[in-house]
């Protein structure tokens, strides 16, 4: 190194030295933690005196506000050997500590919090759930909510609708029989019932947690066949950034006979979350936006979202929390594909890209968004409880044909949990909510609804078996009328044996008809859809035994069979009065829906490839018709593996979806072009330091499908993500 | 998860793969084969289309309507019609429709704005099938639709000569 080089290195370190006597600036530690397989390991806790932090989905951490000096980093993770480090950290400069976990020798059990509406390990809960992690989010490089969801075993979603062990079937978006929370928040629509998917940035979910089967004991109305949370990510300690762009392109159709545009359809994103936090206040920021060129004709959309949170910690155990969502989403409404003759068919039955020319032009805006404020309280090691206001609000307006309508919700929660001796022994939640939905629009007219309910449930250890019992009591009424009753019990058992840990439950499930269901006014292909002020709520009793078990180290099997039986259903019905014909929405139908789901999840090879199957069987009965139930597939199949080399990995999905026996609503599916769906699903990465991209082919096959009459899933897409994390 | 599961896993993907989707179909020219039950023809177009038409179904009646009531007694139901295309001065067309014995096969107008209080108007007759030895003036001519489907049910949609409901339930207004 050259002389002078040296002397004016010397210099400037000279000038930076500390003075005697002056306080010294505190340094700053950052790095990466992963597991043995060079995957990231998300949600480590890293500590050390004076200062805190947590990975993040890419493993990334950085810790500051550390005294300089030595220090001891201590890292912790449920399912991973505690590490200490020691390390020298320089006065106002940071040093890069890259760390590897290995798995602790005995598996934890992941913590759930919706099943019981507490805190419990995933193995006490006497009902199925599936997870979807934020290192499932952040492998697969999904953009939306409802992609994050649609993967977890047993859930589907048809053109939109989420079906959980095929609770719902296809009803064109109306009254969902999965209830969605976001951080234990409902957000299903107030008017139509259904669910905004994109009413949350998924940048800012952490992970998911998907509850099969009637969950009404303790959700109420909706969670007639599951619950679907999505739980926002914590606010950690000091300045983090994320930024997230996303740019991709559709395939063509695999044949030219299909091709509908002479260019190839984009899809591009770009969502950008900064957050500070101390140890008393912490607050998040997300905005973002996307569009797409759509993969079929008239099927642009354009998206902006915002979402925020802050916590205030205003004492130990008392967390004040405030979050709410925005999204503005104006796509292009694209209709049943053009039959015969209905656009330039080229002389075929159909043409599943193109749309039949008297539909072109329509449009919708659909605005939608939450805000809520959480104050949890942990009095003691015994009793904890929290309270939560809520408001839901969703705006559309159709352009061609004009309808517009808006929906509020206003709800609030108060709720206690009591667990005598501290332990997880005995535990008693009890809790009481209101809420308040109210609709204005053309097409449903203004109502509003009130609803109050009263629920409870206790669980106790007896030997080696827990028992929990429980009810909800909901009283629902629209505004000026006379409010309906309905009681919803569950009880459960856990039974941890050497064949593993047995569960069973039996619980009622209802869901009350949605507003949009009940008044209803508009005419749909020449014929009035009527209102039903009749309607009365869609009932089920549910009953689940399953298993779970680990074979080996490296391997966990979980089985659960099911049975529903449900009453009342409400669907759209076709009736004439003199003559006349009319669409009404009625209660008539009675179902069973039985079947079984398995889940194996292990590292057959070696540690670095990570696989997965899951499979349900469903077998859906009409019985009012003594028929196959609509839009319910008989197998549910879907296969992952994927596998981490250091920086790199490389892994891919195959889902299964039987042909679909039977179809209602717009039976007029020419050719009747039902076909199984055999979707694959690919992707790469590369991760380092602050930097990961990922690769991600979906569909990659080009598999030609539909689920629904006359709608086209998505054509191979490739896009590529790549994530800056500071 | 066992080898063995892996390697049946990659097995059961490789089985179901196979599988081709979603495939152009030609329009069909003569009765589809296997399970169809229901009636098909060539349906001439004649005159010009209406610019307010909404759309044009082929259906059928098991009993001559004798009253306006009578009117949507018809097969198949109606969130089963398929709108019939008019683009061409032929048609070949397929419909569904449960077996049993039909006195009238015909093709319904529907106006842009269809009302049923404007029934008169907005839905009319523009065409329906009759064999040649059918002398009746509202076609009366019977089609036994069978369960392997009943083909060659022809006939001409004259958009210059449509009938208004009324002219089947007088008096006209």
């Amino acid at each position: 190194m050259p002389l002078t080089r040296v002397v004016a290195r010397s210099l400037v370190a000279l000038a930076f030295l500390p003075l005697r006597g002056q306080a010294q600036t505190p340094g700053a530690v950052y790095g990466t933690v992963s597991d043995t397989a060079g995957a990231p390991v998300a949600d480590v806790h890293i500590s050390t005196a004076g200062a805190a932090a947590a990975s993040d989905a890419a493993g990334h951490y950085r810790m500051t506000g550390i005294p300089p000096g030595r220090a001891v980093l201590r890292f912790a993770r449920l399912g991973y050997r505690v590490r200490q480090d020691t390390l020298a950290v320089p006065a106002g400069d940071s040093v890069r500590l890259d760390v590897t976990l290995r798995s602790s020798r005995f598996a934890l059990e992941p913590v759930i919090v919706t099943a019981a509406k507490r805190s419990q390990l995933l193995d006490q809960s006497a009902t199925s759930v599936a997870l979807v992690s934020d290192s499932d989010l952040a492998r697969r490089a999904v953009s939306t909510v409802d992609e994050a969801v649609d993967k977890a075993p047993g859930v589907l979603f048809l053109n939109g609708q989420v079906n959980i062990r095929g609770s719902s079937g296809f009803v064109e978006g109306l009254g969902s029989r999965v209830l969605l929370l976001v951080d234990g928040v409902p957000a299903n629509e107030a008017d139509r019932g259904g669910i905004d998917w994109d009413m949350l940035p998924l940048q800012d979910v952490q992970r998911v947690e998907v509850v099969k089967g009637a969950g009404s004991s303790l959700y109420g109305s909706a969670a007639f066949g599951g619950v679907v949370n999505l739980l926002t990510r914590d606010v950690p300690v000091g300045f983090h950034g994320r930024v997230r762009t996303t740019a991709g392109a559709y395939a063509d159709p695999p044949d030219a006979a299909w091709r509908f545009r002479d260019y190839v359809g984009g899809l591009g994103g770009l969502d950008a979350t900064g957050s500070y936090g101390t140890e008393v206040i912490r607050g998040s920021l997300t905005l973002g936006g996307r569009h797409s060129d759509g993969y079929r004709e008239q099927d642009r959309s354009d998206q902006w979202e915002g979402a925020g949170k802050l916590a205030w910690h205003p004492a130990p155990g008392t967390r004040v929390t405030a979050s709410g969502s925005w999204t503005s989403h104006q796509y292009q409404v694209s209709p049943p594909w053009c039959e015969r003759g209905q656009c330039d068919d080229r002389g075929l039955a159909f043409q599943p890209f193109r749309i039949g020319t008297s539909d072109t032009g329509a449009y919708t805006r659909s605005d939608k968004g939450y805000a809520a404020t959480t104050v949890e309280r942990t009095e003691s090691a015994e009793f904890a409880w929290q309270a939560r206001a809520s408001w839901v609000r969703t705006h559309f307006t159709d352009f061609n044909p004009d309808n517009w309508g808006v929906a509020n919700r206003y709800g609030t929660e108060l709720r206690g949990t009591l667990r005598p001796g501290g332990d997880s022994d005995r535990a008693l939640t009890i809790g009481l909510e209101a809420a308040r939905a109210d609709v204005t629009s053309d097409i449903f007219g203004g109502h509003a609804e009130n609803e109050v309910s009263a629920y409870g449930e206790g669980e106790r250890r007896v030997g080696s078996v827990r028992l929990s019992a429980g009810a909800r009591v909901d009283e629902i009424g629209l505004v000026g009328g006379g409010l309906a009753g309905q009681l919803s019990p569950r009880v459960g058992v856990v039974w941890p044996t050497r064949s593993g840990t047995w569960r069973g439950s039996i619980g009622h499930g209802f869901r009350t008809p949605s507003l949009a269901e009940r008044f209803p006014s508009l005419v749909a292909s020449g014929i009035r859809v009527v209102p039903d002020s009749t309607l009365v709520p869609e009932t089920a009793w549910a009953f689940e035994l399953g298993n779970a078990v680990s074979l080996g180290s490296a391997t966990r099997l979980d089985a659960a069979a099911f049975w529903t039986e449900a009453r009342q259903l409400i669907e759209p019905t076709f009736f004439d009065s003199a003559g006349v014909p009319y669409i009404q929405f009625r209660n008539v139908g009675r179902a069973r829906l039985r079947g079984f789901d398995l889940s194996l999840v292990g590292r057959p090879f070696t540690p670095r490839l990570e696989t997965s199957l899951a499979y349900t069987f469903l077998d859906a009965r009409d019985l009012g018709t003594d028929s196959v139930l609509a839009f319910r597939p008989k197998h549910l199949l879907t296969l992952a593996a994927d596998y981490a080399f250091r920086p790199f990995s490389v892994g891919g999905d195959f889902r299964y979806v039987s042909r679909i026996e039977r179809i209602e609503l717009g039976l007029s599916w020419a050719d009747d072009p039902r076909v199984p769906a055999a979707v694959l699903d690919l992707r790469g990465a590369w991760s380092r330091d602050a930097w990961s991209a990922r690769l991600l082919v979906t569909n990659a096959l080009n598999y030609i499908y539909s689920l629904t009459p006359g709608t086209l899933e998505p054509v191979r897409t490739a896009s590529v993500v790549l994530t800056w994390t500071y | 998860m066992p080898r063995g599961v892996f390697r049946a896993a990659l097995a059961i993907v490789a089985a179901l793969a196979c599988n081709d989707g979603l495939q152009p179909t030609p329009a069909p020219t003569t009765c589809p084969k296997g399970g169809f039950v229901g009636i098909c023809g060539t349906v001439t177009l004649r005159g010009a289309v209406p610019r307010n038409t909404s759309a044009v179904y082929i259906i059928a009646y098991k009993v001559f309507p004798q009253s306006r009531n009578d009117l949507f007694n018809f097969q198949p139901p109606l969130q089963s019609l398929n709108q019939l295309p008019l683009d061409r001065q032929s048609e070949f067309y397929a419909v569904t429709l449960p077996s049993g014995r039909y006195e009238w096969v015909l093709a319904a107008w529907v106006d842009k704005a269809f009302t049923l209080a404007g029934a008169d108007t907005t839905l009319q007759v523009a065409g329906f099938y009759r064999d040649g030895a059918d002398t009746t003036a509202a076609g009366s001519s019977i089609v036994v639709v069978s369960d392997s489907g009943t083909d060659s049910i022809d006939f001409v949609i004259d958009f210059g000569a449509m009938q208004r409901v009324c002219t089947y339930f007088p008096p006209c207004p």
